[in-house]
Protein backbone atom coordinates (compact mmCIF):
# COMPACT_ATOMS: atom_id res chain seq x y z
CA UNK A 1 0.00 0.00 0.00
CA UNK A 2 2.80 2.50 1.05
CA UNK A 3 4.02 2.05 -2.53
CA UNK A 4 0.88 3.29 -3.84
CA UNK A 5 1.15 6.12 -1.86
CA UNK A 6 3.98 6.88 -2.45
CA UNK A 7 3.88 6.79 -6.31
CA UNK A 8 0.45 9.26 -6.39
CA UNK A 9 2.24 11.51 -3.68
CA UNK A 10 5.16 11.94 -5.81
CA UNK A 11 2.67 12.25 -9.08
CA UNK A 12 0.29 14.81 -7.04
CA UNK A 13 3.80 16.73 -6.04
CA UNK A 14 5.55 16.73 -9.60
CA UNK A 15 1.80 17.85 -10.76
CA UNK A 16 1.94 21.31 -9.18
CA UNK A 17 -1.07 19.91 -7.17
CA UNK A 18 -1.02 20.67 -3.78
CA UNK A 19 -4.31 19.79 -2.84
CA UNK A 20 -4.15 16.69 -3.90
CA UNK A 21 -1.03 15.62 -2.18
CA UNK A 22 -2.25 16.64 0.65
CA UNK A 23 -5.42 14.90 0.77
CA UNK A 24 -3.27 11.25 -0.62
CA UNK A 25 -1.63 11.95 2.33
CA UNK A 26 -4.43 12.60 4.93
CA UNK A 27 -6.30 9.45 3.03
CA UNK A 28 -3.10 7.51 4.15
CA UNK A 29 -3.11 8.68 7.88
CA UNK A 30 -7.27 7.37 7.44
CA UNK A 31 -5.82 4.24 6.73
CA UNK A 32 -3.44 3.69 9.27
CA UNK A 33 -0.08 4.72 8.11
CA UNK A 34 1.66 6.25 10.95
CA UNK A 35 2.22 10.18 10.74
CA UNK A 36 6.14 9.11 11.21
CA UNK A 37 5.78 7.24 7.87
CA UNK A 38 4.16 10.06 6.11
CA UNK A 39 7.13 12.29 6.66
CA UNK A 40 10.11 9.62 6.73
CA UNK A 41 9.48 7.30 4.03
CA UNK A 42 6.58 9.45 1.54
CA UNK A 43 7.54 13.19 2.00
CA UNK A 44 11.30 13.21 2.42
CA UNK A 45 12.26 10.27 -0.62
CA UNK A 46 9.69 12.72 -2.57
CA UNK A 47 12.00 15.53 -2.20
CA UNK A 48 15.70 13.40 -2.58
CA UNK A 49 13.39 12.07 -6.16
CA UNK A 50 13.05 15.37 -7.34
CA UNK A 51 17.11 15.92 -6.17
CA UNK A 52 17.48 12.96 -8.52
CA UNK A 53 15.47 13.93 -10.90
CA UNK A 54 17.62 17.46 -11.34
CA UNK A 55 20.98 15.64 -11.28
CA UNK A 56 19.32 13.47 -14.30
CA UNK A 57 19.22 15.98 -16.19
CA UNK A 58 15.25 15.49 -16.01
CA UNK A 59 13.21 19.01 -16.52
CA UNK A 60 12.26 20.16 -12.97
CA UNK A 61 10.97 23.66 -12.80
CA UNK A 62 10.82 26.15 -10.02
CA UNK A 63 6.97 25.57 -9.88
CA UNK A 64 7.60 22.06 -8.95
CA UNK A 65 10.08 23.27 -6.45
CA UNK A 66 8.06 25.62 -4.90
CA UNK A 67 5.08 23.08 -4.27
CA UNK A 68 7.11 20.69 -3.03
CA UNK A 69 8.88 23.04 -0.50
CA UNK A 70 4.83 24.12 0.27
CA UNK A 71 3.70 20.56 0.35
CA UNK A 72 5.96 19.16 2.67
CA UNK A 73 6.27 21.54 5.10
CA UNK A 74 2.71 21.55 4.97
CA UNK A 75 2.26 17.88 5.82
CA UNK A 76 5.65 18.04 7.77
CA UNK A 77 3.55 21.08 10.26
CA UNK A 78 0.37 18.30 10.27
CA UNK A 79 2.08 15.39 11.06
CA UNK A 80 4.77 15.97 13.24
CA UNK A 81 2.13 17.09 16.53
CA UNK A 82 0.91 13.42 15.81
CA UNK A 83 4.07 11.96 16.34
CA UNK A 84 4.44 9.09 19.05
CA UNK A 85 7.60 10.92 20.51
CA UNK A 86 8.93 14.51 19.25
CA UNK A 87 11.22 14.34 16.56
CA UNK A 88 14.80 14.66 16.88
CA UNK A 89 16.25 18.08 15.74
CA UNK A 90 18.34 17.39 12.71
CA UNK A 91 20.17 20.84 13.27
CA UNK A 92 19.05 24.45 14.03
CA UNK A 93 19.47 27.38 11.13
CA UNK A 94 18.94 31.19 10.56
CA UNK A 95 17.71 32.37 7.05
CA UNK A 96 17.25 35.61 5.43
CA UNK A 97 17.74 37.60 2.21
CA UNK A 98 21.16 39.38 1.73
CA UNK A 99 20.95 42.77 2.64
CA UNK A 100 19.38 45.23 0.04
CA UNK A 101 17.31 42.20 -1.16
CA UNK A 102 13.78 41.76 -1.09
CA UNK A 103 13.28 38.74 -3.07
CA UNK A 104 11.70 36.20 -0.81
CA UNK A 105 10.57 32.81 -3.05
CA UNK A 106 14.06 30.98 -2.74
CA UNK A 107 14.03 31.55 1.02
CA UNK A 108 10.44 30.34 1.30
CA UNK A 109 11.26 27.52 -0.41
CA UNK A 110 14.74 26.62 2.04
CA UNK A 111 12.40 27.00 4.36
CA UNK A 112 9.80 24.74 3.31
CA UNK A 113 12.45 21.48 2.43
CA UNK A 114 14.42 22.16 6.03
CA UNK A 115 11.39 21.60 8.07
CA UNK A 116 10.59 18.46 6.31
CA UNK A 117 13.85 17.45 6.94
CA UNK A 118 13.61 18.33 10.65
CA UNK A 119 15.85 21.92 10.66
CA UNK A 120 14.82 24.32 13.20
CA UNK A 121 14.71 27.38 11.22
CA UNK A 122 14.32 30.71 12.36
CA UNK A 123 13.20 33.19 9.40
CA UNK A 124 14.51 36.61 9.71
CA UNK A 125 12.82 37.99 6.78
CA UNK A 126 14.28 40.09 3.77
CA UNK A 127 16.84 42.71 3.63
CA UNK A 128 18.86 41.57 7.09
CA UNK A 129 21.89 42.94 8.03
CA UNK A 130 25.38 40.97 8.86
CA UNK A 131 25.25 41.74 12.27
CA UNK A 132 22.04 40.68 12.65
CA UNK A 133 22.72 37.52 10.85
CA UNK A 134 25.57 36.55 13.31
CA UNK A 135 23.41 37.84 16.42
CA UNK A 136 20.76 36.08 15.64
CA UNK A 137 22.35 32.68 14.81
CA UNK A 138 24.32 33.12 18.20
CA UNK A 139 20.94 33.88 20.22
CA UNK A 140 19.23 30.29 18.04
CA UNK A 141 21.98 28.81 18.66
CA UNK A 142 22.32 28.40 14.94
CA UNK A 143 24.91 26.01 13.09
CA UNK A 144 24.38 27.48 9.83
CA UNK A 145 23.45 31.35 8.57
CA UNK A 146 22.01 30.38 5.05
CA UNK A 147 21.62 33.67 2.66
CA UNK A 148 19.37 33.91 -0.35
CA UNK A 149 20.41 36.69 -2.74
CA UNK A 150 18.55 36.56 -6.64
CA UNK A 151 20.88 39.88 -7.90
CA UNK A 152 24.31 40.01 -8.01
CA UNK A 153 25.23 42.77 -6.80
CA UNK A 154 23.82 41.44 -3.27
CA UNK A 155 25.03 38.31 -3.67
CA UNK A 156 28.43 39.70 -3.74
CA UNK A 157 27.71 43.30 -1.75
CA UNK A 158 30.68 44.01 0.72
CA UNK A 159 27.51 44.64 3.37
CA UNK A 160 26.02 40.88 2.61
CA UNK A 161 27.66 37.38 2.78
CA UNK A 162 30.97 38.81 2.92
CA UNK A 163 30.46 41.06 5.94
CA UNK A 164 28.57 37.90 7.60
CA UNK A 165 31.91 36.08 6.88
CA UNK A 166 34.07 39.06 7.94
CA UNK A 167 32.30 39.31 11.34
CA UNK A 168 32.72 35.65 11.97
CA UNK A 169 36.36 35.62 11.51
CA UNK A 170 36.45 38.75 14.02
CA UNK A 171 34.27 36.79 16.32
CA UNK A 172 36.08 33.25 16.58
CA UNK A 173 33.15 31.77 15.32
CA UNK A 174 33.84 29.76 12.08
CA UNK A 175 34.22 26.60 13.40
CA UNK A 176 31.08 27.15 14.99
CA UNK A 177 29.10 28.75 12.78
CA UNK A 178 28.54 28.00 8.62
CA UNK A 179 27.48 30.01 5.73
CA UNK A 180 25.38 28.37 2.69
CA UNK A 181 24.12 30.76 0.04
CA UNK A 182 21.52 30.43 -2.76
CA UNK A 183 19.91 31.91 -5.62
CA UNK A 184 20.27 33.04 -9.36
CA UNK A 185 23.72 34.75 -9.38
CA UNK A 186 25.45 31.34 -8.18
CA UNK A 187 23.17 29.20 -10.31
CA UNK A 188 25.33 31.27 -12.92
CA UNK A 189 28.58 31.18 -11.95
CA UNK A 190 29.92 27.86 -10.14
CA UNK A 191 32.47 29.17 -8.03
CA UNK A 192 30.91 32.61 -6.96
CA UNK A 193 30.16 31.13 -3.52
CA UNK A 194 33.89 30.99 -2.54
CA UNK A 195 34.15 34.42 -3.50
CA UNK A 196 31.70 35.99 -1.19
CA UNK A 197 33.43 33.76 1.55
CA UNK A 198 30.34 31.03 1.56
CA UNK A 199 31.04 27.57 2.69
CA UNK A 200 28.34 25.93 0.75
CA UNK A 201 25.77 26.57 -1.61
CA UNK A 202 23.17 24.71 -3.78
CA UNK A 203 21.37 25.31 -7.15
CA UNK A 204 17.75 25.22 -5.92
CA UNK A 205 16.23 24.92 -3.07
CA UNK A 206 15.12 21.12 -3.32
CA UNK A 207 18.78 20.36 -3.54
CA UNK A 208 19.07 23.28 -0.62
CA UNK A 209 17.54 20.92 1.93
CA UNK A 210 19.62 17.87 0.98
CA UNK A 211 23.33 20.23 1.60
CA UNK A 212 21.89 21.74 4.07
CA UNK A 213 21.67 18.42 6.37
CA UNK A 214 25.09 17.48 5.11
CA UNK A 215 26.13 20.59 6.49
CA UNK A 216 24.69 20.58 9.51
CA UNK A 217 26.32 17.28 9.81
CA UNK A 218 29.71 18.95 8.77
CA UNK A 219 29.61 21.12 11.70
CA UNK A 220 28.41 19.07 14.16
CA UNK A 221 31.76 16.88 14.20
CA UNK B 1 28.43 54.27 -43.03
CA UNK B 2 26.55 51.04 -41.70
CA UNK B 3 24.70 52.34 -38.86
CA UNK B 4 23.51 49.88 -35.98
CA UNK B 5 20.39 49.71 -37.17
CA UNK B 6 21.54 48.36 -40.83
CA UNK B 7 23.15 45.71 -38.84
CA UNK B 8 20.04 44.79 -37.29
CA UNK B 9 17.95 44.63 -40.06
CA UNK B 10 20.10 42.69 -42.56
CA UNK B 11 20.49 39.97 -39.39
CA UNK B 12 16.26 39.81 -39.62
CA UNK B 13 16.45 39.88 -43.43
CA UNK B 14 19.30 36.91 -43.60
CA UNK B 15 22.04 39.23 -45.20
CA UNK B 16 25.28 40.10 -44.55
CA UNK B 17 26.14 43.80 -43.32
CA UNK B 18 30.31 44.33 -42.03
CA UNK B 19 29.45 42.41 -39.03
CA UNK B 20 26.71 40.88 -37.06
CA UNK B 21 24.25 43.19 -34.78
CA UNK B 22 25.57 43.18 -31.13
CA UNK B 23 23.64 44.03 -28.02
CA UNK B 24 25.09 44.76 -25.26
CA UNK B 25 23.15 46.16 -22.34
CA UNK B 26 24.61 48.82 -20.12
CA UNK B 27 22.14 50.19 -17.76
CA UNK B 28 23.54 50.92 -13.94
CA UNK B 29 27.00 51.75 -16.29
CA UNK B 30 25.65 54.79 -17.04
CA UNK B 31 24.93 56.52 -13.75
CA UNK B 32 29.34 55.51 -13.26
CA UNK B 33 29.87 57.41 -16.69
CA UNK B 34 28.17 60.74 -15.16
CA UNK B 35 29.53 60.34 -11.90
CA UNK B 36 26.10 60.96 -10.28
CA UNK B 37 24.48 57.78 -8.20
CA UNK B 38 21.78 55.58 -9.10
CA UNK B 39 19.30 57.55 -7.33
CA UNK B 40 19.83 60.81 -8.89
CA UNK B 41 20.53 59.26 -12.46
CA UNK B 42 17.49 57.71 -12.64
CA UNK B 43 15.58 60.53 -11.60
CA UNK B 44 16.12 61.88 -14.52
CA UNK B 45 15.34 61.16 -18.36
CA UNK B 46 17.89 63.50 -19.34
CA UNK B 47 20.66 61.31 -17.88
CA UNK B 48 19.68 58.43 -18.53
CA UNK B 49 19.65 59.27 -22.29
CA UNK B 50 22.90 60.94 -22.01
CA UNK B 51 23.91 57.85 -20.12
CA UNK B 52 23.31 55.84 -22.87
CA UNK B 53 24.76 57.87 -25.72
CA UNK B 54 28.05 57.64 -23.71
CA UNK B 55 27.73 54.11 -23.36
CA UNK B 56 27.34 54.19 -27.24
CA UNK B 57 30.12 56.06 -27.89
CA UNK B 58 32.83 54.64 -25.05
CA UNK B 59 31.79 50.88 -26.54
CA UNK B 60 30.81 51.26 -30.22
CA UNK B 61 28.19 48.53 -29.50
CA UNK B 62 24.88 48.94 -31.30
CA UNK B 63 21.48 49.51 -29.42
CA UNK B 64 20.63 51.80 -26.17
CA UNK B 65 18.02 51.06 -24.12
CA UNK B 66 14.89 53.72 -22.52
CA UNK B 67 14.80 51.07 -19.53
CA UNK B 68 15.65 52.32 -16.27
CA UNK B 69 15.17 49.54 -13.96
CA UNK B 70 12.30 46.71 -14.06
CA UNK B 71 10.64 48.44 -10.95
CA UNK B 72 9.26 51.57 -12.95
CA UNK B 73 6.49 48.88 -14.40
CA UNK B 74 5.41 48.75 -10.64
CA UNK B 75 5.56 52.57 -10.06
CA UNK B 76 3.37 53.06 -13.74
CA UNK B 77 0.43 50.63 -11.27
CA UNK B 78 0.66 52.39 -8.57
CA UNK B 79 4.39 51.21 -5.94
CA UNK B 80 5.54 54.18 -4.00
CA UNK B 81 8.74 52.83 -2.46
CA UNK B 82 11.65 52.02 -4.64
CA UNK B 83 14.69 50.58 -2.70
CA UNK B 84 18.69 52.08 -4.40
CA UNK B 85 21.46 50.73 -3.88
CA UNK B 86 24.46 52.13 -4.93
CA UNK B 87 26.20 48.98 -6.38
CA UNK B 88 23.42 47.49 -8.66
CA UNK B 89 19.53 47.94 -9.78
CA UNK B 90 17.41 49.46 -7.82
CA UNK B 91 14.03 46.97 -6.56
CA UNK B 92 10.74 47.37 -5.89
CA UNK B 93 11.00 47.70 -1.60
CA UNK B 94 6.89 47.59 -1.35
CA UNK B 95 4.45 45.54 -3.49
CA UNK B 96 1.46 47.20 -4.87
CA UNK B 97 -0.57 44.23 -4.23
CA UNK B 98 -0.21 42.98 -0.33
CA UNK B 99 -3.66 40.32 -0.59
CA UNK B 100 -5.99 39.08 -2.96
CA UNK B 101 -8.41 41.84 -2.05
CA UNK B 102 -5.84 44.85 -3.37
CA UNK B 103 -6.30 43.04 -7.30
CA UNK B 104 -9.86 44.29 -7.52
CA UNK B 105 -8.81 47.60 -6.18
CA UNK B 106 -5.64 47.71 -8.76
CA UNK B 107 -5.60 50.56 -11.52
CA UNK B 108 -4.47 50.33 -15.04
CA UNK B 109 -3.67 53.89 -16.13
CA UNK B 110 -5.72 55.12 -18.30
CA UNK B 111 -2.71 56.93 -20.63
CA UNK B 112 0.66 55.71 -19.94
CA UNK B 113 2.63 58.65 -22.20
CA UNK B 114 0.78 61.00 -19.81
CA UNK B 115 1.71 59.35 -16.33
CA UNK B 116 3.94 61.04 -13.83
CA UNK B 117 6.02 58.07 -13.63
CA UNK B 118 6.55 57.54 -17.23
CA UNK B 119 7.81 61.49 -17.60
CA UNK B 120 11.31 60.73 -17.32
CA UNK B 121 11.05 57.76 -19.54
CA UNK B 122 9.12 59.78 -22.24
CA UNK B 123 12.08 62.58 -21.67
CA UNK B 124 14.29 60.00 -22.36
CA UNK B 125 13.11 58.31 -25.13
CA UNK B 126 12.42 61.83 -27.07
CA UNK B 127 15.79 62.22 -26.60
CA UNK B 128 17.40 58.90 -27.76
CA UNK B 129 14.73 59.25 -30.79
CA UNK B 130 16.44 62.91 -31.92
CA UNK B 131 19.83 61.68 -31.35
CA UNK B 132 20.33 58.37 -32.71
CA UNK B 133 16.81 57.12 -34.47
CA UNK B 134 17.32 55.36 -37.15
CA UNK B 135 20.46 54.70 -36.51
CA UNK B 136 20.44 52.42 -33.11
CA UNK B 137 17.80 50.63 -32.40
CA UNK B 138 16.58 51.57 -29.09
CA UNK B 139 15.31 49.39 -27.12
CA UNK B 140 12.10 48.59 -24.09
CA UNK B 141 11.45 46.10 -21.74
CA UNK B 142 8.19 44.75 -21.55
CA UNK B 143 6.61 42.63 -19.09
CA UNK B 144 4.12 40.03 -20.06
CA UNK B 145 1.16 39.55 -18.81
CA UNK B 146 2.07 36.16 -17.22
CA UNK B 147 5.05 37.73 -15.44
CA UNK B 148 4.19 41.21 -14.35
CA UNK B 149 2.00 40.04 -10.88
CA UNK B 150 5.69 38.91 -9.69
CA UNK B 151 6.26 42.41 -9.62
CA UNK B 152 3.56 43.69 -8.07
CA UNK B 153 2.63 41.39 -5.47
CA UNK B 154 6.13 39.33 -5.33
CA UNK B 155 6.97 36.30 -7.06
CA UNK B 156 6.35 33.87 -3.93
CA UNK B 157 2.76 35.40 -3.27
CA UNK B 158 2.26 35.36 -7.63
CA UNK B 159 2.96 31.43 -7.61
CA UNK B 160 1.01 30.43 -4.71
CA UNK B 161 -1.76 32.16 -6.53
CA UNK B 162 -1.22 31.09 -9.93
CA UNK B 163 -1.09 27.68 -8.62
CA UNK B 164 -3.42 26.94 -5.29
CA UNK B 165 -5.34 30.03 -4.80
CA UNK B 166 -9.08 31.13 -5.91
CA UNK B 167 -9.40 31.24 -10.00
CA UNK B 168 -11.40 34.70 -9.74
CA UNK B 169 -8.70 37.05 -8.45
CA UNK B 170 -5.93 35.62 -10.53
CA UNK B 171 -7.92 35.61 -13.97
CA UNK B 172 -9.17 39.88 -12.68
CA UNK B 173 -5.18 40.21 -11.77
CA UNK B 174 -4.59 39.03 -15.55
CA UNK B 175 -6.75 40.35 -17.26
CA UNK B 176 -5.78 44.15 -15.90
CA UNK B 177 -1.68 43.21 -16.31
CA UNK B 178 -3.21 42.31 -19.93
CA UNK B 179 -5.16 45.52 -20.06
CA UNK B 180 -1.81 47.42 -18.78
CA UNK B 181 0.45 45.64 -21.41
CA UNK B 182 -1.02 46.38 -24.13
CA UNK B 183 -1.06 50.20 -23.31
CA UNK B 184 2.73 50.17 -22.20
CA UNK B 185 4.00 48.76 -25.37
CA UNK B 186 1.81 51.63 -27.81
CA UNK B 187 3.50 53.96 -25.42
CA UNK B 188 7.11 52.73 -25.76
CA UNK B 189 6.50 52.70 -29.80
CA UNK B 190 4.92 55.82 -29.67
CA UNK B 191 7.44 57.09 -28.00
CA UNK B 192 10.54 55.77 -30.25
CA UNK B 193 11.36 52.37 -29.17
CA UNK B 194 12.45 49.69 -31.85
CA UNK B 195 13.10 47.08 -30.37
CA UNK B 196 10.24 45.35 -27.38
CA UNK B 197 11.76 42.92 -25.39
CA UNK B 198 9.27 40.89 -24.27
CA UNK B 199 10.03 39.83 -20.50
CA UNK B 200 8.49 36.57 -19.73
CA UNK B 201 10.11 33.73 -17.30
CA UNK B 202 6.90 32.45 -16.96
CA UNK B 203 6.96 31.58 -20.50
CA UNK B 204 10.01 29.52 -19.71
CA UNK B 205 9.22 25.97 -18.56
CA UNK B 206 12.33 26.71 -16.45
CA UNK B 207 9.49 28.23 -14.28
CA UNK B 208 6.33 26.22 -15.28
CA UNK B 209 5.91 22.80 -16.27
CA UNK B 210 5.64 22.16 -20.00
CA UNK B 211 1.76 21.15 -19.80
CA UNK B 212 1.19 24.33 -17.90
CA UNK B 213 2.67 26.59 -20.18
CA UNK B 214 0.68 25.32 -22.60
CA UNK B 215 -2.61 25.34 -21.30
CA UNK B 216 -1.73 28.56 -19.32
CA UNK B 217 1.38 30.73 -20.77
CA UNK B 218 0.88 30.09 -23.91
CA UNK B 219 -2.92 31.15 -24.70
CA UNK B 220 -1.50 34.51 -22.48
CA UNK B 221 1.48 34.97 -24.61
CA UNK B 222 -0.99 34.39 -28.11
CA UNK B 223 -3.16 37.22 -26.74
CA UNK B 224 -0.38 39.47 -25.87
CA UNK B 225 0.96 39.42 -29.18
CA UNK B 226 -1.99 39.49 -31.51
CA UNK B 227 -2.68 42.52 -29.10
CA UNK B 228 0.26 44.54 -30.01
CA UNK B 229 1.20 43.13 -33.25
CA UNK B 230 4.84 41.39 -33.28
CA UNK B 231 6.31 43.92 -34.95
CA UNK B 232 9.43 44.51 -33.03
CA UNK B 233 9.08 42.05 -30.23
CA UNK B 234 11.72 39.85 -29.11
CA UNK B 235 10.70 36.92 -27.11
CA UNK B 236 12.55 36.57 -24.06
CA UNK B 237 12.49 34.67 -20.48
CA UNK B 238 14.63 36.18 -18.25
CA UNK B 239 17.67 34.33 -18.24
CA UNK B 240 15.68 31.00 -17.77
CA UNK B 241 15.78 29.00 -21.10
CA UNK B 242 13.45 28.85 -24.00
CA UNK B 243 14.59 26.08 -26.07
CA UNK B 244 11.77 23.66 -25.19
CA UNK B 245 9.72 26.43 -25.82
CA UNK B 246 10.75 28.19 -28.85
CA UNK B 247 8.48 26.27 -31.86
CA UNK B 248 5.29 26.84 -29.98
CA UNK B 249 5.96 30.18 -29.27
CA UNK B 250 7.17 31.09 -33.09
CA UNK B 251 4.14 29.05 -34.58
CA UNK B 252 1.81 30.60 -32.66
CA UNK B 253 2.93 34.19 -32.10
CA UNK B 254 4.87 34.93 -35.34
CA UNK B 255 7.28 36.81 -32.80
CA UNK B 256 10.51 36.55 -35.24
CA UNK B 257 13.18 37.11 -32.99
CA UNK B 258 14.31 34.99 -29.90
CA UNK B 259 16.29 35.85 -26.85
CA UNK B 260 18.12 32.54 -25.99
CA UNK B 261 19.41 31.92 -22.09
CA UNK B 262 23.07 31.54 -21.56
CA UNK B 263 22.03 27.96 -20.59
CA UNK B 264 20.17 27.11 -23.25
CA UNK B 265 22.32 24.92 -26.24
CA UNK B 266 22.58 27.47 -29.02
CA UNK B 267 22.99 24.87 -31.60
CA UNK B 268 19.65 23.55 -30.68
CA UNK B 269 18.16 27.56 -30.50
CA UNK B 270 19.51 28.56 -33.72
CA UNK B 271 18.79 24.98 -35.41
CA UNK B 272 14.66 25.67 -34.02
CA UNK B 273 14.36 28.73 -34.97
CA UNK B 274 16.40 28.38 -38.28
CA UNK B 275 14.75 30.88 -40.94
CA UNK B 276 11.48 31.56 -39.25
CA UNK B 277 13.40 34.52 -37.07
CA UNK B 278 16.33 36.15 -35.78
CA UNK B 279 18.39 34.16 -33.23
CA UNK B 280 20.36 36.35 -30.36
CA UNK B 281 22.94 33.97 -28.61
CA UNK B 282 23.53 35.57 -25.66
CA UNK B 283 26.68 35.32 -23.32
CA UNK B 284 26.61 34.17 -19.42
CA UNK B 285 27.23 37.87 -18.18
CA UNK B 286 28.12 36.71 -14.40
CA UNK B 287 31.01 35.08 -15.85
CA UNK B 288 32.23 38.39 -16.66
CA UNK B 289 32.55 39.19 -13.33
CA UNK B 290 35.84 36.76 -13.02
CA UNK B 291 36.66 35.38 -16.48
CA UNK B 292 40.53 36.62 -17.53
CA UNK B 293 40.77 38.48 -21.22
CA UNK B 294 41.45 34.96 -22.61
CA UNK B 295 38.47 33.45 -21.46
CA UNK B 296 35.99 35.99 -22.74
CA UNK B 297 37.79 35.69 -25.70
CA UNK B 298 36.86 32.02 -26.36
CA UNK B 299 33.19 32.22 -25.08
CA UNK B 300 32.61 35.23 -27.63
CA UNK B 301 34.16 33.09 -30.08
CA UNK B 302 32.41 29.93 -28.98
CA UNK B 303 29.33 31.61 -29.11
CA UNK B 304 29.81 33.29 -33.07
CA UNK B 305 31.09 29.98 -34.02
CA UNK B 306 27.66 28.20 -33.24
CA UNK B 307 25.82 31.07 -34.16
CA UNK B 308 27.13 33.10 -37.21
CA UNK B 309 26.39 30.37 -39.91
CA UNK B 310 23.58 30.78 -41.74
CA UNK B 311 23.24 33.95 -40.88
CA UNK B 312 20.08 35.64 -38.89
CA UNK B 313 21.84 35.85 -36.09
CA UNK B 314 22.82 38.55 -32.81
CA UNK B 315 25.18 38.63 -30.27
CA UNK B 316 24.19 39.56 -26.88
CA UNK B 317 24.35 40.14 -22.88
CA UNK B 318 21.72 39.76 -20.06
CA UNK B 319 21.76 43.02 -17.88
CA UNK B 320 25.29 43.76 -17.50
CA UNK B 321 26.10 43.94 -13.75
CA UNK B 322 27.49 47.11 -12.30
CA UNK B 323 30.47 44.65 -11.15
CA UNK B 324 31.74 43.85 -14.27
CA UNK B 325 35.07 45.43 -15.28
CA UNK B 326 35.75 47.74 -18.18
CA UNK B 327 38.29 46.09 -18.94
CA UNK B 328 36.08 42.91 -19.36
CA UNK B 329 33.07 44.04 -21.03
CA UNK B 330 35.66 45.97 -23.51
CA UNK B 331 37.38 42.68 -24.22
CA UNK B 332 34.53 40.88 -24.98
CA UNK B 333 33.14 43.46 -27.15
CA UNK B 334 36.71 43.82 -29.18
CA UNK B 335 35.92 39.92 -29.74
CA UNK B 336 32.71 39.99 -30.35
CA UNK B 337 33.49 42.53 -33.20
CA UNK B 338 36.46 40.75 -34.33
CA UNK B 339 35.07 37.12 -34.70
CA UNK B 340 31.65 38.45 -35.80
CA UNK B 341 32.95 40.33 -38.59
CA UNK B 342 31.14 39.62 -42.23
CA UNK B 343 32.44 42.23 -44.68
CA UNK B 344 28.97 42.40 -46.06
CA UNK B 345 27.79 45.86 -47.20
CA UNK B 346 24.91 46.06 -44.85
CA UNK B 347 20.67 46.53 -45.94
Amino acid sequence: MLARIIADYNEAVFDTDRERALQIVRDAERQGISPEDLVFKVVLPAMDAMVNALSDQFSVNLAQHFMTAQISDAVTAEMIPKFHQAPEVAGRVVIGTAYGDMHTLGKRMVIGCLRARMVEVTDLGVNVAAERFVEEALAHDARVIAISALMLHTATGELGCRKVRRLLHERGLEDRIKIMVGGAPFRFHDGLYRIVGADAWAPDAISAGKAMAELLQEVKK
Amino acid sequence: MITGMDRLTAAIRGEEADRIPIFCNLLDQGAAELGVSLQDYYARGESVAEGQLRMLRKYGHDNVWSLFYVGKEAELLGCQRILYSAEGPPNVEDFVIHSWDDIARLEVPADIPSHPAFTEVGKCLQILKNEVGGKNPICAYITSTMTLPALLMGMEKWMELLFAGPPGPCEELLRKCHEFFVKEVAAYRQGGADVLIYSNPFGSADTVPMKYFLQRSLPWIEKDIQAVGAGGMVYYCGMARLNSVLSAVIERTGIGACYLSPLDDLAVGKRLIGDRGLTCGVINDIQLISWTRQEIRQEVKRILDVGMPGGRFLFGTGVMPLMIPEASIRAMLEAAFEYGSQGGKGA
